[in-house]
């Protein structure tokens, strides 16, 4: 594969974005472009490990680190942007352990000579970047204001951070970044969507967890944790939640159907990303940014607000 | 709301109102209804009394064992202030998960303590509130990790009742993570459910429409061609050689891959 060009930047697009989560992956890559950047996937890469792996030593490390060293050796690009906020947590997770610690880094690099891949050894010098803080440092919030064609005005939107895009501060707030956000009170995304003429709301619950990493075991946390998120939003008076993050929406949009059966029509909002929002303003029409794939059906109250 | 009905703070006869009332034995709390010292009357709630225990048999070798992993590695740095547990995500939802407890438990070897709360052990979340907040930088989201580990090691049999479906559902993740590279998230949903027994629910009308809707729009067939990556065996072969050969708590009894 040819290596990366000006403009051009190494994308991982990871597990769900690529199937179910397709809306994300398009709508990022489409935002993406129409500010300057084209997003280039990686290939062969694998899956991060979601968390699930965290418990295996190394080998939890290895995992992301092996898609770094694919987009070094393969596309020459240090830095690996992504749109998933659990593979954000997973790489710079594993990229600032092995930083500081000398012994996990030989034991990583044990795995990848035994794997044979890579000729040389791993050296921990470049950074995952979230798509959100990627843009936002990159391009700024002046550039999403100057591409707004079709502003958002009237639509109120609750952004919803999740966990693991702010926090654990130590992971993700490098100083090799430009600028991170506050990892209690981030504000990248409602600068944005300011930027593209919706209004924030606040309601409280923004960087709860959705508990969709026990989803398929403990149901019941997942849902009550939603529940709560969803109606705090509601009552704050908003038209849609918006994402950076596909666990929630696996969370909070795939399930919302059995969420409003179990806690009733208070728990019933539309839920969209928030390149979705972004590529609805830089006039993108609405199938291109894929808002029929959402199963909360946004596009009854986008329909209705006249987008 | 929901969180009410489903645990209630244990209503106990003695000392009720003490924060974290579970951790204490009843017979270690002394309360009377009237009680004068020293002339002064304290009847009433002021008069509880907590005996104070003794454990002398501290295990300094299972402190080392949890020390040598790589999440929990940071064990010796915790200073007991509870800030975890105060920002908790599953506190409120299961009041006996209370992370600064485990934590101390895991510090001082206490595995007899350990087993009364294996039930909510592995509820941790994973949002990493804790470790954002903890002045010390245990990092207490991954302290579970290696809790998850010791329960492993030391209860298999509680592993193989209580915990059976988080065990059933972190081996399909792994032997997809591991086995395959990737992850089809739709193999994952019908074997969880499989598992926990709920395949009925698969034919219910909420699971069938969102089935539809990924078949018309063609979400459905991209799961069958996400494949596996380029030469992933290799790494596979790899990944599995360190698990065999890591001589950590970390390398117990995890079924399918390295047990």
């Amino acid at each position: 594969m040819d290596k990366l060009k000006e403009n051009q930047a190494a994308y991982y697009p990871g597990c769900a974005l690529l199937t179910i989560d397709r809306a994300y992956n398009n709508s990022s890559k489409l935002v993406s472009k129409k500010l300057g950047i084209e997003l280039i996937e990686i290939p062969d890469y694998n899956c991060c490990g979601i968390g699930e792996m965290k418990s295996k030593g190394a080998a939890s490390m290895y995992m992301p680190l092996r898609n770094m060293m694919i987009a070094k050796n393969r596309l020459g690009s240090k830095n690996l942007i992504m749109a998933c906020s659990v593979c954000y947590h997973e790489f710079s997770r594993s990229i600032e352990r092995v930083r500081e610690n000398q012994d996990e880094l030989s034991d990583v690099n044990a795995i990848f000579k035994g794997a044979g891949e890579f000729d040389e050894e791993f050296v921990p010098d470049g950074e995952a970047r979230h798509i959100l803080e990627f843009l936002y440092n990159e391009k700024g919030v002046d550039e999403v204001k100057k591409n707004t064609v079709k502003p958002l005005k009237g639509l109120k939107v609750a952004p919803y951070y999740g966990c693991l895009y702010s926090r654990p501060s130590m992971y993700t707030f490098t100083d090799k970044k430009p600028q991170m956000d506050n990892s209690e009170r981030p504000r990248f995304m409602h600068e944005f969507l300011e930027a593209l003429g919706a209004e924030t709301v606040f309601y409280g619950n923004e960087v709860q967890c959705c508990g969709g990493r026990n989803v398929v075991q403990d149901e019941e946390t997942s849902f009550t944790l939603c529940s709560q998120t969803i109606s705090k939003a509601k009552k704050a008076g908003a038209d849609v939640i918006a994402l950076i993050c596909p666990k929630c929406a696996g969370a909070l949009d795939v399930n919302q159907p059995k969420i409003v059966e179990k806690f009733g029509k208070d728990s019933e909002l539309p839920i969209v990303y928030l390149t979705q929002l972004m590529a609805l303003a830089f006039g993108f029409s609405k199938k291109e940014a894929e808002f029929g794939d959402m199963f909360s059906k946004p596009l009854k109250i986008l329909d209705e607000k006249g987008f | 709301m929901a969180l009410e009905k489903r645990e209630q703070r244990p209503v106990a006869e003695k000392g009720e109102h003490i924060i974290a009332r579970h951790l204490i034995e009843d017979e270690n709390i002394k309360e009377e209804k009237n009680l004068v010292i020293d002339g002064v009357d304290v009847s009433g709630r002021w008069n509880t009394f907590v005996l104070s225990r003794v454990n002398s048999e501290f295990d300094r070798s299972f402190f080392q064992e949890i020390k040598k992993t790589v999440v929990g590695s940071r064990i010796n740095r915790c200073w007991q202030c509870g800030m975890c547990t105060a920002s908790c995500t599953v506190t409120p939802l299961y009041r006996r998960f209370n992370p600064r407890a485990f934590i101390y438990m895991m510090q001082l070897g206490n595995l007899k303590e350990l087993k009364k709360y294996i039930d909510v052990a592995w509820r941790c979340v994973g949002c990493y509130k804790c470790s954002q907040r903890c002045p010390k930088q245990v990092n207490p989201a991954e302290m579970m990790e290696a809790l998850a580990l010791v329960v492993k090691k030391y209860f298999p049999e509680e592993i193989a009742t209580k915990l059976k479906l988080d065990e059933e559902v972190k081996k399909i993740y792994e032997d997809m993570i591991i086995g395959h590279g990737r992850l089809d998230l739709a193999k994952l949903h019908t074997s969880a459910m499989q598992k926990s027994g709920r395949i009925k629910e698969l034919l219910g009308k909420i699971e069938r429409d969102a089935i539809l809707k990924m078949a018309k729009d063609g979400r459905a067939f991209s799961i069958l061609r996400l494949g596996k990556p380029h030469n992933w065996g290799k790494s596979k072969e790899a990944i599995e050689k360190y698990l065999k050969n890591i001589n950590t708590i970390e390398n117990s009894g995890t079924g399918g891959l390295n047990g």
